[in-house]
């Protein structure tokens, strides 16, 4: 079966140059372009691409962080980077085996290149960013495809069971990241306040007690107050001096 | 904010009187300086000889005694900028010599010079001596320092050129620069030659400029030339993401420059301020003589994100660095992020020839 191919490149003539390389091989069919690493990620849920080939360095989500959030998907695409330089990147790749090809492309590189495009995997994709590097959005997994939230506008994450909510300003939604990964992450732009919860530091207003004794944390744009762990409330007030 | 006025090497220009080589020098000094003591004299009492050998003696004595005091104290001499170390030097010397004259005074005076029938090789009277001392000791402490400093600067000046060169070959075009237009070039080919052949023509200048080793400066305008190449690769490649203005009409065309001064700034711009940003953005260049002053101003917009690198910083040192050694202090690059935009401003003297800078 021909591989289904999404080109993504910010260049108009990277892509022009890609699309006519893949013409001239016949070997797979180019089912769409995007050009930010946003519209990548929406086009690979719209279009179900077999492979997508993903610029590095993009304005916005780059190549790595979309490939990322690409792996979210039921059916993630296989992934191939295209950079024109970038030692950090190259690097990473060589030691993950990630596929990549390097601009201006060689028909035959690209041709071999889709031979054995294959998906990444969890750890290929956590090595290959940036040292401290975070991803700057959450990819949330709904009908239509995928959405992508802005860590500036997530308030909190809250667990129950086998999902966690992510609260944010223009609503909630359900994600598949444990907290426990997502405090890994992102850990100096959360807060653990209590098992089943992680706010964001930059919504964080105040700390109150109620006639109970019990503690709730205040968040900026959100009534409901979210209980704090008795262990978690000094720590919090001393942090923060709220 | 950072500025071009900080000097790398502030620290004091006197050579390690603790090296035999120094010590050599100091006594090669201090007999040339009895040999013009002596022949300036009228050797009254004593023959010509004699006279010589008294004062290559006693200077002897503060020349020596002067370089191991300079040895001992280089530490803390050295942490003391120019103006100040050379003032303690002096200070230190005067002292030194002071100490010694009045030393040599009244070892005239002792019983052990007398018994020998010496007494007249000394000086008869304390304060005439001092004073004389004092001053021609002052005269030629000074003299040799400034010596120092001039070629102290000297040896700085060359090394500082030959920093830059090294600098100059590192902040050359990026790579990712040049590997990205080879792939526009690559994709052009088959779209559209004749666009093609015109930007392997741009490229082509633009690396003959950057290879270029032998005019370090050139005009205002040819740097402008080099820029405005460069930027028609980038818009090839960028699209309607770019956009320069270019505001400077007002800037005498034949005013001297140093090499590659606007076009890596251009570069910087680009890559920090118009490529991470998704709908592009605009890089504003401003030129302004006023007097004799020629003032450029290179602006572009900045996302929150992007803070400033190191390739970044190395150029705007290399620019400085290349500024500084055209027109000296008078040369000036500034920068730093106001609100959302990075701002680089170049400022120098409006110059045409080079024995004029």
């Amino acid at each position: 079966m021909r591989p289904r191919v999404l080109i993504v490149d910010d260049e108009a003539p990277a892509r022009e140059r890609l699309r006519s390389l893949l013409d001239e091989l016949g070997q797979a069919d180019v089912v769409g372009e995007a050009v930010t690493g946003e519209q990548a990620v929406q086009r690979a849920a719209e279009l179900a691409p077999d492979v997508v080939l993903l610029d590095v360095r993009m304005p916005g989500i780059d190549g790595i962080e979309a490939a990322k959030h690409m792996n979210v998907l039921e059916q993630p695409p296989a992934v191939i980077f295209t950079t024109a330089f970038d030692e950090y990147a190259m690097k990473a790749f060589d030691a993950q085996a990630v596929g990549y090809l390097l601009k201006p492309i060689r028909k035959e590189k690209l041709a071999a290149a889709l031979a054995h495009a294959s998906r990444l995997s969890r750890p290929q994709l956590r090595k290959i960013g940036n040292p401290g590097d975070t991803r700057s959005h959450i990819a949330v997994r709904h009908r239509e495809g995928l959405k992508l939230i802005p860590l500036d506008e997530v308030q909190f994450f809250f667990a129950e069971q086998k999902y966690t909510t992510v609260r944010h300003l223009k609503g909630e939604d359900l994600i598949e990241d444990s907290l426990r990964s997502l405090e890994d992450e992102f850990g100096s732009a959360l807060v653990r306040i209590h098992r089943n919860a992680l706010v964001s530091v930059r919504y964080l207003e105040g700390i109150e007690r109620n006639a109970d004794g019990q503690y709730f944390v205040r968040l900026r744009g959100c009534d409901a107050p979210l209980q704090v762990s008795r262990r978690m409330a000094s720590e919090l007030r001393e942090r923060f001096r709220i | 904010m950072s500025n071009g006025t900080d000097g790398a090497d502030e620290s004091l220009y006197l050579p390690d009187f603790c090296t035999s080589r120094a010590a050599l020098a100091n006594v090669l000094i201090v007999e040339l300086t009895a040999l013009i003591l002596t022949l300036a004299h009228e050797n009254v009492g004593v023959g010509f000889w004699t006279d010589l050998s008294r004062t290559s003696l006693f200077l002897l004595w503060i020349g020596l005694a002067g370089a191991a005091l300079l040895c001992w104290m280089r530490a803390p001499l050295n942490r003391l900028q120019v103006r100040r170390g050379s003032a303690a030097v002096l200070l230190l010397i005067s002292a030194l010599i002071a100490v010694i004259s009045a030393g040599a005074y009244y070892l005239g005076r002792s019983d052990l010079v007398e018994n020998a029938g010496a007494s007249a090789l000394f000086p008869p009277d304390l304060a005439p001596f001092l004073a004389r001392n004092g001053v021609i000791g002052f005269v030629v402490t000074a003299l040799a320092l400034r010596y120092f400093y001039v070629t102290h600067e000297w040896r700085r000046n060359i090394e500082m050129q030959a920093t830059a060169r090294v600098h100059a070959l590192q902040a050359r075009i990026r790579p990712h620069f040049l590997f990205n237009s080879m792939n526009t070039i690559a994709s052009l080919t088959r779209s559209n030659p004749a666009v093609a052949e015109e930007a392997v023509q741009d490229l082509a200048d633009l690396f003959r400029a950057n290879l270029s080793d032998k005019r370090d400066t050139i005009t205002l305008e040819q740097e402008y030339e080099v820029a405005r190449t460069y930027q028609r690769i980038e818009e090839l490649r960028l699209g309607s993401r770019l956009r320069v203005d270019w505001k400077i009409d007002s800037l005498p065309r034949k005013a001297l420059v140093p090499g590659l001064m606007l076009q890596p700034l251009l570069e910087n711009a680009i890559y920090h301020g118009i490529e991470p940003q998704p709908g592009g953005g605009t890089v504003t260049v401003t030129g302004e003589l006023s007097g004799n002053l020629i003032t450029i101003v290179v602006r572009n917009p900045v996302g929150n994100y992007e803070s400033e690198r190191e390739g970044n910083r190395l150029a705007l040192a290399n620019i400085r660095e290349r500024l500084g050694l055209l027109y000296g202090e008078r040369g000036l690059v500034k920068s730093g992020r106001f609100d959302n935009e990075f701002i680089v401003t170049l400022r120098f003297p409006h110059v045409e020839t080079l024995h004029e800078a």
